[in-house]
């Protein structure tokens, strides 16, 4: 793996921003690798603005910002905005259309559109298992993350819904084929 | 050893649990709010005390109290709590009362931002009450590990210095995830370089005695030692006394106990790329440590003669580090420049001491390689707009 792998998401309090980091950092932690997780927000419990930066590396992180993020889940238009330019080429940012309409075609980076908060309704008539969908995209985009053990960090990180969340994880990895 | 993702605050709870701290009293506030929450649930566990305070005056009173009846204690804040701490960290350090008092800086002054690290606190620590005459340890560790293996230090240092020691750490720091490595066991203690020290119980009859000794027992109330402890200055023997000459002896122990006895954590420090003399030595403590350390080896890649020494053991201040004439930069979370006058105080005349401020963010890799490339050229730097002046 590259010496080190960095993955920023953010979006608004309340969209689990930060949950989402945490097993993305589980997930790191259970295959054994070094990991930090920077959490950054503001007072506001919900609506407010939310990062969370996570480092995976097999030697000990010194620096724990993501200045050049290898993928960026971007969950807000606001957020997007924010830290579209940091992606460098050959990084990927993931973003949700319900709250990323407009995109900056001129990055060089990649950019992948991933409906998470449509199938979610879609799928289980409520958005609340956007981010397990989210995960497994992930999962399957970020090759040094396992499956197994990002599938198994979701579960024991938010312990209701298990029956959901492991479907949306599933549709998220196996999305588009 | 038991690993894990978990945030500073979960270290340092776990952390002060090793070292024996069975009371906890403290306010929540962003960034050390979950301490207080991992504290409640922990203690109990294994047969502690948590108590939530009305504010942090009366948390830091709470954890004098049971730091007198024998406990270990601990208390924790932000910036804005710890400035409430200022009257019992008084009577703490005057009573030689051992604990531990952690503050995770944010961004200042008053409420400031909660959510984002700041390093506004650099002097708050090194004097966090009114009337001077004392000595302070405060240690600041970069990672959630480090956090635990401080705070269990900490506790090793107050009681052998019998009075409270401070770690400083931020909102990165305490907030954020990392995986850290509980030991489960003394050996694995041992092995990761903890160090404990037992609560043990002054007997008298000099219950402040005159000199610069370590291992004096705390002052505890109600074994019927005959000890009193109150905040005027004691005699030897514990009674209060408003008169010169104790003042002078009381003085003298809480000043040169910890100044001639430095050695015991003196060693508590990092240094990267020191070992050919550098023509320029980047100082920092904290997580922009982190930042600077990566800065560092890439601008040795590049060829650039620069060297790394973070401060762990900040107060006392350690001026042994500064005996080399050269130019230092000093990387703080802050706007004003705090750390920076102490290292143009302590560095030898005609050292050129600069300042790089940033505050709520870390800086970035890029912006300090550009810093040590203008100093190491002699030409001016700024940041944000402001020309930084040469210090």
């Amino acid at each position: 793996m590259k010496e080190r792998i960095e993955i920023v998401a953010s979006g608004f309090g309340g969209q689990g921003v930060v949950r989402l980091g945490q097993i993305i950092g589980e997930t790191g932690v259970r295959q054994g690798l070094h990991v930090t997780m920077l959490k950054s927000h503001g007072t506001e419990m919900r609506g407010g603005y939310v990062r969370s930066q996570v480092v995976l590396s097999e030697e000990i992180i010194d620096s724990p910002m993501c200045e050049s993020p290898d993928y960026f889940i971007a969950l807000s238009s606001a957020a997007y905005e924010r830290f579209k330019d940091t992606v460098p080429e050959g990084g990927l940012i993931l973003y949700d259309p319900a709250f990323v309409e407009k995109i900056d075609e001129a990055l060089p980076c990649r950019q992948e559109r991933f409906p998470a908060k449509e199938l979610s309704v879609e799928h289980f008539e409520n958005p609340l298992f956007a981010n397990s969908l989210v995960l497994g995209r992930v999962a399957r985009l970020v090759d040094v993350l396992d499956k197994e053990e990002m599938l198994e960090s979701l579960l024991e990180v938010i312990p209701k819904f298990h029956d959901r969340n492991r479907e949306a994880f599933r549709l998220g990895y196996e999305y588009g084929g | 050893m038991k690993r894990f993702l978990e945030t500073g605050n979960f270290a340092i709870t776990e952390g002060a649990i090793l070292a024996g701290c069975r009371f906890f009293a403290g306010y929540p506030i962003t960034p050390a709010t979950e301490l207080a929450e991992a504290m409640s649930l922990r203690l109990p566990q294994v047969g502690g005390i948590y108590l939530q305070a009305e504010d942090e005056c009366a948390a830091m009173h709470m954890c004098v109290g049971a730091a007198l009846g024998g406990m270990k204690a601990m208390t924790a804040t932000s910036g804005p709590g710890f400035i409430l701490y200022a009257d019992p960290y008084g009577w703490a350090l005057g009573c030689e009362t051992p604990m531990v008092v952690l503050n995770s800086g944010r961004v200042g002054p008053v409420s400031g931002i909660t959510g984002a690290p700041g390093q506004g606190e650099f002097y708050l620590m090194r004097y966090p009450t009114q009337g001077g005459n004392f000595e302070t340890i405060c240690l600041a560790p970069n990672t959630a590990q480090e956090c635990m293996a401080m705070t269990v230090e900490a506790f090793y240092l107050s009681e052998r210095f019998r009075m409270p020691v401070s770690v400083l750490a931020d909102q990165l720091i305490t907030d954020g995830f990392e995986d850290i490595s509980v030991p489960e066991n003394e050996d694995e203690m041992k092995e990761m370089g903890f160090r404990t020290w037992p609560r043990e119980i002054c007997r008298g009859p000099e219950f402040y005695p005159a000199s610069d000794a370590l291992d004096v027992p705390p002052v505890v109330l109600g074994h019927n030692t005959g000890a009193l402890c109150s905040d005027w200055t004691p005699t030897e023997e514990g009674y209060d006394i408003e008169e010169v000459e104790a003042h002078h002896k009381h003085a003298y122990r809480l000043i040169y106990k910890v100044r001639n006895n430095r050695d015991l954590f003196s060693h508590h420090y990092e240094k990267k790329y020191m070992g050919d003399d550098p023509d320029l030595v980047v100082v920092s403590y904290g997580s922009p440590s982190r930042v600077v350390n990566t800065a560092v080896e890439k601008a040795r890649s590049q060829g650039l003669k620069v060297g790394s020494l973070r401060l762990i053991n900040i107060w006392p201040f350690p001026d042994e580090h500064f005996d080399r004439q050269c130019k230092y930069l000093c990387v703080e979370l802050n706007w004003d420049g705090q750390l920076v006058r102490e290292v143009q105080r302590a560095a030898p005349k005609g050292s050129g001491v600069h300042f790089m401020g940033t505050c709520g963010d870390l800086p970035t890799t890029p912006d300090l390689i550009e810093t040590f490339e203008k100093l190491l050229k002699n030409e001016p730097i700024r940041r944000k707009g402001w020309v930084l002046e040469e210090w």
